[in-house]
């Protein structure tokens, strides 16, 4: 399977790394030699220097045997003038391109899908406000996603000083919370990855992942004893499209929101379009200004402008002076071991968020959607089991699945099941699957449908 | 460093060697050649010690590899190979010393083809072989074979790759290193086949035919002959053979692209091979006329001569039809030259290569025209393409150490007593991974006479030819072991 990528930037990489692990083909074509560099001495991949909108280039770089085809340079026109010729040179492929002007979102069916015949546009920002956005929904929650249409939830949260199930083996607290049905799918202490077994023990300050159905996740969160205030003031720094976009999307929904933007005309131009959102010029990392604002006061900070090393600094400072909880906007990818570390709690990242959207299109078999975990070490994904993939129809315990990877849940029609050894996957099922990334391309197979490889 | 890691790949590849060496092995059995015991005995003395270091390590893994760890792995593999190389002919022949044999197995590994072997025909087949297939499994590369065909190393393979196909800009046919190493391998054996069927409808026996379609496609030229190619007297073998040299001496990922796509035109385009086949017909062209009249009066007879010894030098192999060394001296010098120039890169050839001869003309012409035009802004181009400086520094950088390595050697091999021509004939023509020299080191000679000191010099320049000095030359710097 070959898979054509142009751009070399953070997403082209670990789009990349993740895919030249699991075997596959790829070719990388970018302008920039430097940025080349960094493929050429750390992935088994190969690297073109060219422009990915030449389309000579294009054909030099074996786009006839390709499969899937994905533009995501930082320019919004490179991507679609690539996706254009690529669809000249060859009609048919799977073609993604990384979008960020929502204008061209709005023209999404005429112009990009019938003209350029691009299969889907992924815009970084509009993910990233998402997934701000669910997790404020749910306090003392870090991480949320979505499975099955909303009807399982993925949590991941840290474990604080005060929860009951701290010391618990995770063999007892099954029987402890018997009628409640969830199943813990990772943890994380510090740098380190554990796939749960029964003789492991929740510790202070793990970071826990959890599975379970959407009506019985309130229950659940107080067996972890997470603290419980909903969130109303929200400290937005950064107004720039991201935050700009937040605040919108918060403003409908009765948050009172706040947000310092460093730059006056664009201050002009948020206060403008935003209705209730109060509007601040200043520094984000402006001791002075915070205090006057009652930073002690506000539930949630989130900063959001386009400077990381700024970020962390507003955040940290956010949180140095009292606010609850803090969501850090990242992009370098080489920061987020350190964060935890530094007390940062909950970071976003729009190239990760375009990074697990864009791998759910190119994953074989139907698999419904990914998401990465922490770290980017392991892999939550949903899949359909097909009659003829090798886990249907025969129990658990009997699989070959890979050893760090667990089934965390089935939904069967409406109802979810948590299962155990002797649970059985029928045919259209909808299985939900943790692995660690290494593990990737078994699991791959064991849900492709079997005469496909024979 | 991770130690345990890289013992772990090279306890794999020696394992590889251990493996190839049981193809003798069983020949000599089937044979019943007088050196099948000893045969056995190292290649499971090879297949042992490899097993131990794998199981050893078998645990440590790591998920990407460095470049100071690729460079490792690929020095030291290529040092044990030439050790567990020298085992058989040190187990058969009690009055070879360690030094010869090493020798002999460096020189086979490298593609050098230099021999201290005095009586060629008088040794056993299964050696000869081996010795032949030495030149074969180096002519593409261990590592590469390696990559190629076990899966465990993929792992960090670029970085193994790049040091041992150095040259000057690197090339990657399919995305996947796996699938290069492989298609590369397919080329060549492809060839190989080729090669060997044509031998044995010009009358050769068939194991003749394959020690000397091993030795061609690897332009290594080790023969089963004491009169090489000589001894056959045949115009249909000697022109089989030039064919092919010439064709190993192009770049394989030429001859991979020219199978798949099916477009001659990639041929023609390429700047390098346009070169390499220019000054192939122009040294040709000075040594018929050089050499006619006074050793030959037949035009045919010289141009069949001088054809067959300069693409026999120009591109490393160092097979012989004729006594070169009963030339004038002009075909010497250029015999000399084409020590130095060697094949195209990415060839199975040796030498300092022609892409970097190019490419050190146009830096000499830039920086001519930069005296006329101050101002003028010319980057350097390479088919069409901009070579970047850095690779040009280290063009710049890979002529002065094979100079100053040459140099230095010969140093030494004059300290050891031995005449000016041969002491550098000698080191040219190792470093270069040649064979013959000229001197006494010369076509109808052998490095036998040489003192065991002076073999293993030759040894270390041979090494250092092959993997393109740098890979080796950063074991001795002692930043390399800093932690």
């Amino acid at each position: 399977m070959r898979i054509i990528i142009v751009g070399a930037g953070e997403v082209g990489f670990h789009i990349a790394q993740r895919l030249a692990l699991e075997h596959k083909e790829v070719v990388v074509i970018d302008k920039r030699q430097e940025a080349l560099k960094r493929f050429i001495d750390l992935l088994d991949v190969k690297t073109i220097h060219g422009s990915g909108s030449n389309p000579r280039i294009l054909e030099d770089s074996g786009l006839k045997g390709a499969e899937t085809f994905l533009a995501v340079t930082d320019s919004d026109e490179i991507n679609l003038v690539a996706c254009l010729f690529a669809n000249a040179i060859s009609p048919g492929i799977l073609k993604l391109a990384r979008i960020r002007d929502v204008d061209y979102s709005r023209h999404w069916s005429d112009l990009v899908q019938q003209h350029l015949a691009i299969h889907t546009i992924i815009n970084p920002e509009i993910e990233v406000v998402k997934t701000i956005s669910k997790s404020l929904e749910l306090p003392g929650v870090e991480h949320v996603s979505d499975f099955a249409e909303g009807r399982i939830k993925l949590i991941g949260l840290h474990i604080a000083g005060t929860s009951p199930v701290i010391g618990v083996r995770l063999q007892d607290l099954r029987t402890k919370t018997a009628n409640l049905r969830f199943i813990l799918a990772a943890i994380f202490r510090g740098d380190r990855l554990i796939v749960p077994a029964g003789r492991d023990r929740i510790q202070k300050g793990d970071f826990a992942y959890f599975v379970c159905g959407a009506h019985d996740l309130e229950n659940v969160l107080d067996v972890f004893g997470r603290r419980k205030e909903p969130i109303r003031n929200v400290l937005i720094v950064g107004g720039g499209n991201i935050g700009f976009r937040l605040a919108e999307s918060l403003e409908h929904r009765n948050y009172h929101v706040r947000m310092i933007e460093i730059d006056r005309m664009r201050c002009e131009f948020l206060a403008e379009h935003l209705q209730r959102t109060i509007v601040l010029h200043g520094d984000g990392t402006d001791q002075n200004l915070l205090q006057e604002e009652n930073i002690q006061e506000m539930d949630v900070a989130i900063s959001l402008m386009g400077n990381e090393e700024s970020n962390v600094l507003a955040s940290l400072l956010a949180k140095s002076l009292g606010t609850k909880r803090t969501i850090t906007r990242i992009n370098k990818f080489h920061y987020i071991p350190i964060l935890d570390t530094i007390g940062l709690d909950q970071i976003v990242s729009p190239r990760l968020s375009a990074i697990n959207s864009i791998l759910l299109h190119v994953r074989k078999g139907k698999v419904l959607s990914t998401v990465s975990l922490k770290g980017d070490q392991a892999e939550v994904l949903e899949a359909v089991a097909l009659e003829t993939s090798g886990i249907v129809d025969k129990p658990l315990k009997d699989m070959h699945f890979p050893k760090d990877a667990i089934l965390l849940a089935i939904l069967r029609e409406d109802e979810y099941i948590i299962p155990n050894g002797d649970t059985v996957v029928r045919s259209g099922d909808r299985v939900i699957i943790l692995s660690t990334r290494q593990n990737i391309p078994r699991i791959e197979k064991e849900l492709m449908v079997t005469f496909e490889y024979f | 460093m991770r130690w345990p890691y890289i013992w772990r790949t090279i306890g794999a590849l020696i394992v590889c060697i251990g493996l190839s060496l049981t193809i003798p092995s069983l020949y000599a059995l089937v044979a019943r050649d007088p050196s099948a015991n000893t045969l056995f005995q190292s290649a499971l003395t090879a297949l042992l010690s490899g097993l131990l270091l794998f199981f050893l390590f078998r645990r440590h893994q790591v998920a990407v590899l460095s470049h100071r760890e690729g460079m490792a792995i690929v020095s030291i593999g290529w040092l044990l190979a030439g050790l567990i190389g020298a085992l058989p002919f040190y187990f058969y022949n009690i009055s070879i010393s360690f030094a010869d044999a090493f020798f002999e197995s460096v020189s086979g590994f490298t593609t050098t083809g230099a021999s201290i072997l005095t009586d060629i025909e008088a040794v056993p087949r299964g050696l000869l072989l081996w010795r032949s297939l030495t030149h074969w499994l180096g002519g593409m590369g261990i590592i590469v074979l390696s990559l190629a065909i076990l899966p465990f190393i993929g792992v960090g393979g670029m970085q193994l790759y790049k040091a041992e196909v150095p040259g000057p800009i690197p090339d990657k046919l399919r995305p996947r290193i796996r699938d290069t190493a492989k298609d590369l391998w397919i080329v060549y054996l492809l060839f190989s086949l080729i090669e060997t069927l044509l031998l044995v409808l010009g009358g050769m026996d068939l194991f003749e035919s394959l020690c000397h379609t091993f030795g061609t496609m690897a332009t290594g030229g080790f023969s089963t002959r004491n009169a090489s190619i000589g001894h056959y007297q045949s115009v249909y073998i000697e022109s089989v053979i030039t064919i092919f040299m010439f064709l190993a001496g192009i770049n394989f990922s030429l001859h991979y692209l020219l199978i798949t796509e099916k477009k001659a035109s990639i041929l023609w385009k390429d700047p390098e091979l346009r070169f390499y086949t220019l000054i192939t017909f122009l040294f040709i062209g000075i040594c018929t006329i050089s050499i006619y009249g006074d050793l030959y009066d037949n035009p045919a007879y010289a141009f069949r001569y001088a054809a067959f010894q300069v693409v026999s030098i120009l591109t490393t192999t160092g097979y012989a039809t004729a006594d070169f060394e009963l030339w004038p001296s002009l075909p010497h010098i250029v015999l000399l030259l084409s020590m130095f120039l060697g094949a195209s890169a990415g060839s199975t050839g040796g030498g300092i290569k022609c892409m970097r001869i190019i490419l050190l003309m146009k830096q000499a012409y830039r920086e001519i025209l930069y005296l006329i035009h101050p101002k003028m802004i010319s980057p350097i181009k390479f088919g069409g393409k901009v070579v970047s400086d850095e690779v040009m520094r280290s063009v710049l950088g890979f002529f002065l150490i094979y100079i100053g390595v040459f140099l230095a050697a010969s140093m030494i091999m004059a300290a050891l007593n031995l005449d000016l021509v041969t002491s550098m004939a000698a080191v040219a023509a190792c470093i270069g991974n040649i064979g013959p020299g000229i001197g006494t080191v010369g076509p109808s000679e052998n490095y036998a006479h040489l003192p065991d000191m002076a073999k293993w010099v030759l040894s270390a320049c041979m090494l250092l030819g092959r993997l393109e000095i740098y890979t080796v030359i950063v074991l001795f710097i002692p930043e390399f072991w800093k932690k």
